[in-house]
């Protein structure tokens, strides 16, 4: 069967010890920043992103992707505990796993999000072995105006799922749409937007931006807010296997949590934080005691945790497969393929099998891993949260400097970021989300590239793009989902569903 | 609060509109793209068929122009977006102002004066911008710090990083 031929391919690229060492270490600071508040796995990746140039380009991604999933298992470790989200991803597993925690069953509300995490983990990390190359085939026989329309359908859809207005969202992906053309025009040679400063001529690095906007500009967002304190559940953790009935109430719920994360993350502007708020939303409406939920219900947390999971690891579905990212991790993923001179794209398959099948095969090393790490070494992690976020912001701003400076050994980059980080902060205040501006910056010179190409093959004639099935589809697809966003109920519905407080 | 209804005697109250989230987010949105038209004025636009460097730079300012002014006639409408930005955090020009310049300075500093000593720079630096950070914790995290870039990014990465100034 194909498929444990290419699994086994997968295996030994995974299997050897560099490899394993670097979703080692992936694990271990995915676990570590999910963990801790105040730094996220957008802003991680991007400082690690110049690190990768000097690995194999497998190992790199192997590692961001273990930040990635290996967060979504820490998160959930503070937000039982301190009742504080470590990510924005397990916000809802605060509400039933803190409560759990008071009632003397954090061992149990820990172990039933590690092991539903887990579970979730395995089978969609299966998920993507089975639809990743069916998909990568649809995606070779597209055109550049087929191209074009999926990325355009690609960028709506990012702003209709995910949170806050959709007007500023999509001016968000159209700022950084231009952030992205700053440089050299590859067709033309001219240069735009350079400012006559000769760094910018060669553009801007996706890590700078990424390190800017996200790293520093949580860093001075944090510092501006008062510090939170931190209420750590104080009794020893004794008792870390869960009861019967514990199991007995969370399986369904798992695979209810693992069904709903899978598709959701596939999803543009899906992934692993609107995944646990449907997941929630489902079990509370699902249950037939809905009024424990709020109280310590064991599918508050086991359906989130294995949501978030399962979406996080499914969104790498569309950018493996036809180099579209949605959402903004997989957006530095795929800067992160560039770094090292791949184009992203359904071609990656077949030519990088070793890479695509190894990163797919680490990903379950990473997820049983992940479990030793976080269930018998949490003692660990919870001492690590005494560590106050006024040491934690030097070592992160340090880091954030030292990333940018080794992008391009470059001076210059580093005052970019700086500034990028005063914008970064700017958009938070005025509720910009800056996670679709990323998007945009890494689609932009593709979909100008894919525009050029259409317009050429159709001699300067717009109609091409509904004139082929395909990219019309796509582009209805989009309208409809803008249509949607505009009709009164649905946004209610959309507010409400990020609203489980 | 309707544009008309305003008495004349407050300054204050365009002022407070002004301030509204949505009113600077369209504003902002609106100076990026009137910016990014003023520096596009003379790059060739070219024809849909052989795009210039300005074709598509000059369409998104437009469409983010236009995206601009619906976020700001909807800032002005929206009567619930009355939280200012300058009522919430009032100290926040500390972070922003010693954060960007520790790494401005990092940034200037780390091929002239090497590793170590721009590291000290910018812990400096950007210890100032919390304010319950005292002397001897700051030395102690710059130390800290020192010595584990030096492991990971010299030793352990093998980066070609200047560590001590070249006299």
């Amino acid at each position: 069967m194909d498929l444990l031929d290419n699994l086994a391919v997968g295996f030994e690229v995974a299997l050897t010890p560099a490899n394993l060492l670097f979703a080692l270490a992936g694990a271990l600071i995915g676990t570590l920043i999910g963990v801790l508040p105040g730094i996220g796995p957008i802003a991680t990746i991007a400082m690690l992103l110049p690190l990768t140039f000097h690995l194999e380009p497998t190992s790199g991604l192997i590692m961001l992707a273990g930040i990635f999933y290996g967060a979504q298992y820490g998160g959930s470790t503070t937000a039982i505990l301190v009742n504080l989200p470590g990510e924005t991803s397990s916000v809802v597993t605060c509400i039933d796993g803190h409560q759990m925690a008071r009632q003397g069953r954090a061992g149990a509300a820990l172990a039933v999000a590690a092991l539903a995490s887990f579970f979730a983990g395995c089978f969609s990390t299966l998920l993507i072995a089975t639809f990743a190359p069916p998909l990568a085939k649809v995606g070779q026989s597209f055109g550049a105006p087929e191209y074009f329309s999926l990325m355009a359908l690609g960028l709506i859809a990012a702003v209709v799922l995910a949170h806050g207005s959709v007007i500023k969202a999509v001016a968000m992906i159209i700022l950084g749409l231009l952030v992205g053309l700053v440089g050299t025009d590859g067709n033309t040679g001219g240069t735009r937007f350079t400012f006559g400063i000769t760094e910018l001529t060669d553009g801007i690095d996706v890590a700078t931006l990424a390190i800017g906007v996200f790293g520093v500009g949580e860093i001075i967002t944090n510092l501006t807010q008062p510090q939170e304190t931190r209420a750590l559940v104080s009794q020893r953790i004794t008792r870390l296997w869960p009861t019967r009935e514990d199991f007995r109430r969370a399986w369904p719920a798992v695979l209810r949590g693992t069904a709903l994360g899978s598709v959701l993350g596939v999803l543009p502007g899906g992934g692993a934080t609107l995944s646990s708020f449907a997941a929630y939303a489902l079990e509370k409406r699902s249950s037939k005691h809905p009024a424990q939920f709020g109280h310590g219900a064991v599918e508050g947390v086991a359906g989130p945790e294995s949501a978030n999971n399962a979406g996080a690891q499914t969104s790498f579905i569309p950018m493996l497969t036809l180099g579209i990212p949605g959402n903004a991790v997989m957006a530095l993923m795929i800067g992160a393929l560039t770094i090292h001179g791949i184009q992203p794209g359904p071609q990656i398959m077949t030519e990088r099998p070793g890479m695509f099948w190894g990163m797919v095969a680490s990903m379950w090393m990473g997820n049983l891993m992940l479990v030793i790490i976080n269930l018998p070494l949490i003692g660990i992690w919870v001492q690590l949260l005494k560590v106050p976020y006024r040491f934690l912001y030097l070592a992160i701003l340090l880091f954030c400097g030292i990333g940018v400076y080794t992008v391009g050994n470059s001076s210059a980059a580093v005052l970019l970021a700086a500034f990028f980080g005063v914008a970064g902060y700017v958009f938070t205040r005025l509720e910009c989300e800056p996670a679709p501006m990323i998007l945009g910056f890494v689609l932009g010179p593709l979909m100008e590239e894919n525009l050029r190409r259409a317009m050429r093959i159709s001699g300067g004639d717009p109609m091409i793009f509904v004139q082929r099935p395909i990219s019309l589809g796509l582009l209805l697809t989009a309208l409809v989902l803008c249509l949607l966003v505009a009709l009164p109920a649905i946004r209610s519905k959309r507010e409400e569903a990020f609203q489980e407080n | 609060m309707v544009l008309g209804e305003r008495p004349e005697n407050s300054g204050a109250a365009v002022w407070h509109m002004l301030a509204r989230k949505d009113v600077l987010a369209g504003l902002m949105f609106m100076g990026v793209a009137l910016l990014g038209l003023w520096l596009s004025r003379n790059y060739p636009i070219g024809t849909a068929l052989r795009m210039g460097t300005g074709y598509v730079p000059r369409l998104l300012c437009w469409i983010l122009l236009g995206l601009g002014v619906l976020v700001l006639v909807q800032g002005l409408r929206n009567a619930q977006a009355m939280r200012t930005p300058s009522s919430e955090a009032s100290a926040a020009w500390r972070p922003v102002v010693f954060v960007t310049a520790s790494l401005v300075i990092f940034g200037l500093s780390i091929e002239r004066v090497g590793l170590v000593i721009s590291i000290l720079l910018l812990i400096g630096i950007g210890a100032v911008a919390a304010r319950d950070l005292r002397p001897l914790e700051t030395l102690a995290a710059a130390l800290v710090l020192i010595a584990l870039s030096w492991g990971i990014f010299i030793l352990g990465l093998g980066l070609t990083i200047p560590v001590w100034p070249e006299w």
